[in-house]
């Protein structure tokens, strides 16, 4: 077997690495707020077959028309039968995408450092938990990685195919979520740096050549069409179009404003580089920031390893530069969002791992430095077994962030005992009395129930004395009691950490229950 | 005869008149009756809500608790008493935690047992008229302790002479029998308890998880009472 051959069989392990750490359990953790907000939105889309874009909430269409076949697939046009596994192979899907469209920038990056970092992309807690999660982040990396090979292919190329396939990945990334114009910005300064620091170069082919006017069209012409497409959900509303420009006036209005979820600007680099919580575990994805650096720097020495293009190499460390300060910089951060230069973070790891493998000829040496990579691999590997199936949905974990308690599922197990004895059943009447992000994941757990209502105000949810079941806010629960006449029993559930749920019981249904039991 | 066969018939017309009365009838409540169509609002999509991982000790709800009457001269009973529990090896902190005084929400002043039902158990090392107890389970985070129970007994073994004087378990999940006390939010100044004062030398609490996980802790739990004569 030569090398190359063992190569691609590590970058087959890799992804077979991926899929295991992303298939399994995919129902195991409760729905995130986002998540849940995201299903609710798609839910329109299956049953009534419509989507109209909306400039303050939920980000760009991709995410939706992409479930699509997935939900056909598994559960028909039915919202009702659809299910958090269904939902979440999306981004698993597109996770595990990522990693095979880095086989297209192997000659940039070399191929020992694409197998290098297709491991770290497989295994890295956070690039693991945010592809099992149904919100757009995954998406938009897969297209940015998309976007930045289909280019890479057409430096090499120059055909017409790679033109368009790189007006594409970026028309999707537009549709995908708003957050694409700081990679747009970041990619393009990155470009110019690239090219300005090789602009001595004494090899001309490392520098890629400008595009043919022609292919400029068919790359912007694909681009712009697809992102009309979509925006316009198809033509069926035309003012998608415009909102998706008038959008950035919002995001950069709460980019600026971030209130509850500012965070300095070491925030997103802390948390990979170390985060402890409590007497939680300790995280850290140290071992790519170190080789990313050992990379970065690499990236300016003329020892290249394998058939690595200094372009490429700088282009990715200029970007990820960029886009780590743009992100950093902005106060409204969630952890979620520093996946798009997060994946700059690793691709320059593959690189600076393939790099210390070459720095000496000597086989020992080499042997040691591949064995200590796979042990921080490993490594790697039980934090985000931890990460994914064991702290999957505990605050302790650095990637969770405002999600739903596990205790949350208690009460849609409650509902839908209690449902299955009431006389209506699926048709029961619940009433939700709640702060606006106090409903939420409920809905997507209610979905199954035909009369469900969602209030703010106790006083317009009009007669509550014989509802059966009422979800509250627990400041709600003083002003609600006064319209209960003593009629319901009460229970509490945990949402998310600090924030507690009423469940209202009528006294009858609740009887039943318990005789039932007996 | 005559007579006969008109009252025959009018008796059957009436018997026809009201069956057929009562098909119509309830025909037409049948048909009248459908099921109400109401226009319930929509869930509100609001973006991604604050992400707590402090502990948050600021009240819940409710108002401070109104000042509690007990008899003159009654103290503190469980300062420092010996304490037991269904757990010996607790996976956080000592059991003498239970009594030892601190009942700060921090880190390093509970004990937390593992899942299921689980119980603390203080000896009064005597007999006593009890008029208070209060109890802390975990008060640093918006939480409801389930099914807690509390029993006194003079049997330390909490076989003969057990009366239950504080149980929320209504749906009887714990097994203790099934509870018509509500369930509650922990605040930093813990649940009163009203033990009417009874006689006992031991107190057993016992709780099954809450609403954030599984465990069981508790921070402090006080019993005040009078010596019995």
């Amino acid at each position: 077997m030569n090398k190359k051959t063992a190569l691609y069989g590590l970058f087959l392990l890799a992804v077979l690495a991926a899929l295991l750490f992303r298939l399994f359990q995919l129902d195991m953790r409760p729905m995130h707020h986002d998540e849940a907000n995201q299903a609710v939105k798609f839910g329109i889309l299956l049953e009534q077959g419509e989507y109209r874009y909306d400039r303050t909430e939920h980000h760009g269409p991709t995410l939706y028309y992409l479930t699509l076949p997935f939900a056909w697939i598994a559960s028909g046009t039915s919202f009702s039968a659809l299910s958090e596994v269904t939902l979440r192979l999306v981004p698993v899907i597109f996770g595990i995408g990522i990693i095979l469209l880095s086989l297209l920038f192997k000659d940039g990056l070399s191929l020992e450092a694409t197998v290098f970092a297709s491991f770290l992309t497989a295994i890295s807690p956070a690039m693991v938990f945010y592809s099992r999660f149904y919100i757009q982040e995954t998406l938009l990396v897969f297209f940015l990685v998309g976007a930045v090979a289909a280019s890479w292919r057409y430096t090499r190329a120059r055909s017409p195919f790679w033109a368009a396939a790189s007006g594409f990945f970026f028309g999707m990334m537009f549709a995908t979520k708003e957050t694409c114009i700081i990679a747009f910005a970041t990619m393009l300064a990155a470009l110019f740096l690239a090219l300005f620091s090789l602009k001595n170069h004494s090899q001309p082919k490392d520098t890629p050549l400008l595009p043919k006017i022609s292919h400029l069209f068919i790359f912007l012409g694909t681009g712009i069409l697809v992102s009309l497409l979509l925006y316009s959900s198809f033509f069926q509303n035309p003012k998608g179009i415009l909102d998706s420009g008038l959008a950035f006036g919002n995001y950069f209005n709460r980019a600026g404003s971030a209130g509850f979820h500012s965070h300095p600007v070491y925030y997103y680099l802390k948390m990979l580089a170390f985060s402890q919580y409590g007497n939680g575990p300790i995280w850290s994805e140290a071992l790519i920031l170190v080789l990313a650096l050992i990379g970065g720097v690499a990236a300016f020495q003329p020892l290249s390893p394998g058939e690595s293009n200094p372009f490429f190499i700088r282009f990715v460390t200029f970007y990820t530069l960029l886009a780590t300060a743009a992100y950093s910089l902005i106060p409204y951060k969630t952890p979620w969002n520093m996946l798009p230069f997060y994946i700059g973070f690793i691709l320059l790891a593959g690189y600076g791992a393939a790099f210390l493998v070459r720095i000496s000829k000597k086989r020992a040496f080499q042997i040691a430095v591949v064995l200590v990579i796979c042990l921080g691999v490993f490594r790697l590997g039980i934090q985000s077994y931890s990460a994914n199936f064991t702290f999957y949905a505990d605050s302790r974990n650095p990637y969770v962030y405002a999600h739903t308690s596990t205790g949350f599922l208690s009460l849609v197990k409650r509902i839908n005992e209690l449902s299955l004895i009431h006389p209506d059943q699926s048709l029961m009447l619940i009433k939700v009395i709640t702060e606006p992000d106090e409903a939420w994941p409920l809905p997507w757990y209610l979905r199954g129930f035909a009369r469900v209502g969602y209030w703010q105000e106790v006083d317009e949810a009009g007669a509550l004395a014989d509802v059966p079941l009422i979800v509250s806010s627990i400041n709600k629960t003083n002003q609600l009691q006064t319209y209960l006449e003593d009629n319901h029993i009460l229970e509490y559930y945990e949402l998310r950490p600090g924030i507690l749920l009423a469940l209202y019981i009528e006294q009858n249904l609740w009887d039943t229950f318990l005789q039932r039991r007996k | 005869m005559i007579k006969k066969i008109s009252l025959a018939v009018l008796f059957l017309s009436v018997s026809v008149f009201f069956v057929l009365g009562g098909v119509v009838d309830s025909q037409s409540t049948d048909q009248e009756k459908v099921v109400l169509e109401l226009k319930l609002p929509k869930p509100m999509f609001v973006g991604t809500p604050r992400n707590i991982r402090s502990p948050n000790l600021e009240k819940i709800t409710g108002k401070k608790r109104r000042p509690f009457y007990v008899p003159k001269g009654t103290e503190l009973l469980s300062l420092d008493k010996p304490v037991t529990g269904s757990d010996t090896e607790p996976i956080i902190g000592e059991l003498e935690f239970v009594t030892d005084g601190e009942k700060s929400g921090e880190e390093g002043y509970f004990v937390e047992f593992g899942p299921g039902v689980q119980y603390v158990q203080i000896d009064l090392e005597g007999s006593f008229h009890l008029h208070a107890i209060l109890i802390w389970h975990y008060h640093s985070q918006a939480r409801v302790y389930r099914d807690v129970v509390v029993q006194v007994s003079d049997d330390p073994d909490f076989i003969t002479g057990v009366k239950t004087i504080f149980n929320n378990d209504h749906d009887n999940s714990s097994g203790l029998g099934v509870g018509k006390d509500k369930e509650y939010i922990e605040v930093n100044e813990g649940r009163l308890i009203d033990p009417r004062g009874i006689t006992t030398r031991y107190v057993r609490l016992y709780s099954r998880g809450n609403t954030s996980n599984d465990m069981n802790h508790y921070v402090e739990v006080e019993v005040y009472g009078t010596p019995a004569r």
